[in-house]
């Protein structure tokens, strides 16, 4: 009896599951189709499994030379974001006063402001820094990563300052009358302890800038820098719409994310165990 | 908190500071005065994707020819004229770019380098350069023309002069059964181009507008506008709702034989490639007031950036130079664009039947100029397109009211 | 403080911090100072100081105001919504089951489909696959295209993006139940404390940190909601889906209103501030309590 009543609730998982995923399906099915095609039907199953579009989709999107800029890019701009938010918010969530307040709603709000209000200030701003000091801010990979760690870091701030507020001080209380410097009580006890939320700003972070799109398209220009999102952009004319290739580029996009998901996913799920809600 | 404070004064200088001098002033754009000679490298930016990679092929020959480096930027259809503005504003603007509108002109004008001394400019078909006050800032793609776009096995344009014909020949098609005509939802398809008729008949469109705008004249008081209510009747009575019609879905719809008439331009014919489409395709116009025109302009031109120094646009005009003049540059515009060449050193040949209309229309002087491109800012999707839709989703609202909602949108842009 | 805690001070905030004032900070405050002109968005255009001028048009400005009230509409509506889901997913996908590995990647996927793509999937659901089931369930009038109507178009709205954000803070509710100590709950599962019991008053409350981050994430994902509504209404239908995030953009990049847009980025975002940090002030206090 017990058994058949897991086996009714797995096959319900799947269930639930299957029909979230369904509309990720139209956009595999579809990346086989041409415009013919995709007319007859948008639900059927292509009617043959070439995979010229992809084939097609990558040669056009130069899509290895793309992904190892998305690949720079993203991976630079987390381990930054990671270093500098869990540093930033470890000091503003155990200094208590004014100033962590102030720089930590500042923080907060700013997440409330829809970006293209503040695109062309963004990009001006920059100019401005990069013909007063000659720091290439535009149209190179480290001035998109400075502007990724800024976008993103009230992000990874709210997550670790909610996280950090939960766990007890006593552990670096005692660390720091053992004569731990503040450096080395935060390398050494802390950082280890924030590993959970560390997993989840990463994998929220790589999300947001590996598929990010504005952003990238204004700051970089020249084409051998552009990221995967922006080499798609071959696909997308002012009224049409090559379907089968976007829709391949869109999945070349998406799978390294996902075995980077199914990767990181094993460390949040570490330790969940034995105690487990049913 | 002292901390606290000199924080917060220090951020709010920094942006008082840059605020001041990013809008204030233009000094210093010029980087190099070295005007002397032509520059060696220039970027382009333009808008229509569908040429994106044959237009970067044609920079490669560019440089192969004369080592000068063109670098050509993109962006997705719908983003562009945003990113150039971002651009041009933060001194990080291309060489060269595209321009669509009358207006955008108007806008950016101070960024657009006058061309009417460059020799290029003498091949520019009659009427089709893009000027303000008198001056020439851009050279044209090519010609695009609209109009309705038919099944030559189910209707020929004889049957269609007027309204009473072009009701009529609805009602036949629908008794034969077939879907007689059909519109896209997309903003420029369901009203955009469609509303360029009634402006477009008027003596002078560009005035019209104009007048519009100020609120001397209104559409209600004007005959081709309430004509247009009563053809927009019309098309709603015997089409699928356009709403639910995405261009695809148009084309599919048309290609495969089930709708015999649709409202679309050239620019759709490669979009016909993809079918087996067994019966031949024409294009006729759209018989409004006895309308016997196509409707053609010029989608995008070319334009170079003001803003660059004496070298840099030199070596611009040196590329548009080639591109218009030399061989392997109207290869390129013909055969890899294929555009309808409006520059008149430039022969067409082997075109879709779609381009073959417009073309055969502007040689016979059977065309009408656009309209929308003088429209003010964001109209067609701010201003036309929400009673337009009202109109298709209640059978209620009259022609006439159609027109009324449309003016008081217009008026209360 | 002390003058070395500050100077150990500065060094853990202070390059977080001046690259985010660079980059968010000081752009919006430009944006601000932009807002008292009246101006194209063209640098080299006059720009005409106009003082609260842009303020004061905003009181009347029916449109601006009709969809402020449709953006908190469609926000309140979709925090419930993704929150039940992305905390339902995570509770089902923490559990024993088999299917939970796979299951967890399939909740998460959505969420890596953004833009034109995402329009045109879910197009075609509310046109083509709604219909098909409407005809053949008979509940036509449930499943017909939403897009099409006024009052539905919304509700559109909210499921997409639903399905879009639930996997998403699916993600941060795991990290959340994952904090929560096994002994807890087994020593209640001993004392013979139901499912629904050890849920509500050992689960869900420990949760709340969770709820903090997602509720604030949730509604800043709502008020700022750009991409859904561009893909997959523009606006329309006639109008009545031009949420706020699109309506400046609008205003600022399709009218050239720059000035004017700015302003009603500040005044929307300061009516937001306003909810949203109160929610986080509420919700954290209630942290403490526990």
């Amino acid at each position: 009896m017990k058994k058949a009543n897991k086996l009714l609730k797995e096959i319900v998982v799947l269930i639930f599951a299957l029909l979230f995923l369904s509309p990720i399906y139209i956009v595999f099915a579809n990346s086989f189709k041409d415009r013919g095609e995709l007319y007859e039907s948008v639900l059927a199953l292509p009617s043959s499994y070439s995979f010229q579009y992809y084939l097609q989709a990558m040669e056009r999107m130069n899509f290895i030379s793309a992904f190892g800029n998305s690949l720079v890019v993203t991976a630079v701009s987390i381990f930054f974001l990671v270093i500098l938010s869990s540093m930033t918010a470890w000091m503003l969530a155990r200094t208590n006063n004014k100033l962590s307040k102030i720089i930590f709603m500042s923080f907060i709000a700013t997440m409330l402001i829809p970006f293209q209000t503040i695109m062309m200030p963004l990009i001006q701003f920059m100019d401005q820094i990069m013909r007063l000091t000659n720091i290439p801010m535009l149209n190179t990979h480290g001035g998109l990563i400075f502007m990724h760690i800024g976008f993103n870091s009230a992000l990874s701030i709210f997550l670790y300052h909610g996280f950090i507020t939960t766990i007890p001080k006593s552990l670096e209380e005692a660390a720091t009358i053992d004569g731990c410097s503040k450096f080395m009580l935060f390398w050494k006890i802390v950082l280890p302890m924030l590993k959970p939320i560390t997993v989840t700003v990463i994998i929220l972070n790589v999300i947001q800038i590996w598929n990010d799109f504005l952003l990238p398209s204004l700051v970089l220009t020249s084409p051998g820098l552009r990221t995967i999102p922006l080499t798609t952009f071959y696909f997308f004319g002012q009224f049409t719409i090559q379907w089968n290739l976007a829709m391949a580029g869109l999945t070349l996009t998406l799978i390294p994310i996902v075995i980077f998901y199914l990767f990181a996913q094993k460390h949040i799920i570490k330790g969940i165990g034995e105690g487990a809600i049913k | 908190m002292k901390a606290v404070k000199r924080l917060l004064k220090g951020i709010a200088l920094c942006s008082i500071v840059f605020a001041v001098s990013a809008c204030g002033s233009e000094e210093s754009q010029n980087g190099s005065d070295d005007s002397s000679d032509s520059a060696d490298k220039i970027t382009i930016f333009q808008d229509k994707v569908e040429i994106s990679e044959q237009f970067e092929k044609l920079a490669a020959e560019y440089t192969a020819e004369t080592g000068v480096e063109v670098e050509v930027w993109g962006t997705t259809g719908s983003d562009y004229f945003q990113q150039l503005q971002v651009r041009l504003n933060s001194n990080q603007g291309p060489t060269i770019f595209s321009i669509q509108q009358f207006t955008e002109l108007e806008r950016i004008h101070s960024y657009v380098y006058d061309m009417s001394n460059e020799s290029y400019i003498q091949h520019i078909a009659d009427g089709m350069a893009l000027e303000y006050e008198g001056n020439v800032y851009g050279v044209p793609y090519g010609l695009e023309g609209f109009g309705l776009v038919y099944n030559k096995d189910l209707v020929s344009p004889e049957d269609m002069t007027d309204l009473d014909s072009f009701v009529a020949t609805l009602e036949r098609l629908d008794q034969e059964g077939v879907n007689p005509i059909s519109l896209a939802s997309n903003s420029f398809f369901i009203i955009g181009h469609l509303s360029n008729y009634p402006f477009s008949l008027q003596e002078n469109n560009y005035e019209f507008v104009q007048q519009l705008n100020n609120g001397e004249v209104s559409m209600a008081e004007t005959e081709e506008f309430l004509e247009f209510g009563r053809f927009m009747e019309a098309i709603r009575e015997f089409a699928p709702n356009p709403l639910e019609v995405s261009y695809d879905q148009q084309i599919g719809d048309f290609a495969t034989g089930s709708t015999a008439i649709i409202h679309q331009g050239n620019w759709a014919a490669p979009m016909f490639d993809d079918y087996d489409v067994d019966f031949e395709i024409g294009m006729m116009p759209f018989p409004i007031m006895s309308n016997d025109s196509l409707a053609v302009g010029v989608a995008s031109s070319w334009a170079i950036n003001n803003d660059k120094d004496d070298a840099e646009i030199q070596a611009a005009n040196d590329f548009l130079e080639w591109m218009f003049t030399s061989e392997t540059g109207h290869r390129y515009i013909v055969e890899e664009f294929e555009f309808i060449p409006a520059l008149t050193n430039i022969e067409a040949n082997d075109l879709d039947p779609l381009s073959q209309a417009v073309l055969d229309a502007s040689n016979n002087g059977k065309v009408i100029p656009w309209s929308h491109i003088y429209y003010p800012a964001d109209s067609v999707r701010g201003v036309l397109l929400p009673p337009t839709e009202e109109f298709f989703m209640d059978d209620d609202i009259t022609g006439d009211q159609l027109i009324e909602k449309l003016d008081a949108a217009w008026q209360s842009r | 403080m002390k003058k070395k805690n500050r100077v150990v001070y500065s060094i853990f905030t202070g390059p977080l911090v001046t690259i985010f004032s660079i980059v968010v900070l000081i752009p919006f405050i430009v944006g601000i100072y932009y807002s008292f002109f009246e101006w194209d968005g063209i640098r080299t255009n006059p720009m005409t100081f106009v003082g609260l001028d842009n303020y004061l048009r905003l009181i009347s400005d029916q449109q601006f105001i009709n969809s402020a009230i449709l953006t908190i509409k469609f926000t309140f509506i979709a925090v419930i919504s993704v929150n039940l889901l992305g905390l339902g997913f995570a509770l089902l996908v923490t559990s024993k089951l088999k299917m939970v590995n796979p299951a967890r990647t399939m909740f998460f996927m959505p969420n890596l489909i953004g833009g034109l793509i995402l329009g045109y999937i879910w197009q075609f659901i509310f046109s083509d696959a709604f219909r098909l089931i409407g005809e053949n369930t008979g509940f036509q009038a449930i499943f017909r295209n939403w897009l099409l109507d006024s009052s539905l178009a919304l509700y559109a709205m909210v499921i997409v993006f639903s399905w879009q954000m639930a996997g998403y803070m699916m993600v941060i509710y795991i990290a959340g139940i994952q904090g929560i100590p096994g002994e807890t709950l087994e020593a209640a599962k001993i004392d013979g404390a139901s499912a629904w019991q050890r849920l509500k008053n050992i689960t869900l409350p420990l949760l709340m940190p969770s709820f903090t981050i997602c509720l604030f994430l949730t509604l800043s994902f709502g008020f700022k909601i750009y991409d859904v509504n561009l893909a997959l209404t523009e606006g329309g239908p006639a109008g009545s889906t031009e949420l706020f995030a699109l309506h400046i953009y609008n205003e600022i990049f399709g009218r050239y209103n720059y000035g004017y847009g700015q302003a009603k980025a500040v005044v929307f975002f300061l009516m937001v501030a306003a909810v949203t940090l109160t929610q986080v002030y509420i919700t954290k206090k209630r942290e403490v309590e526990m």
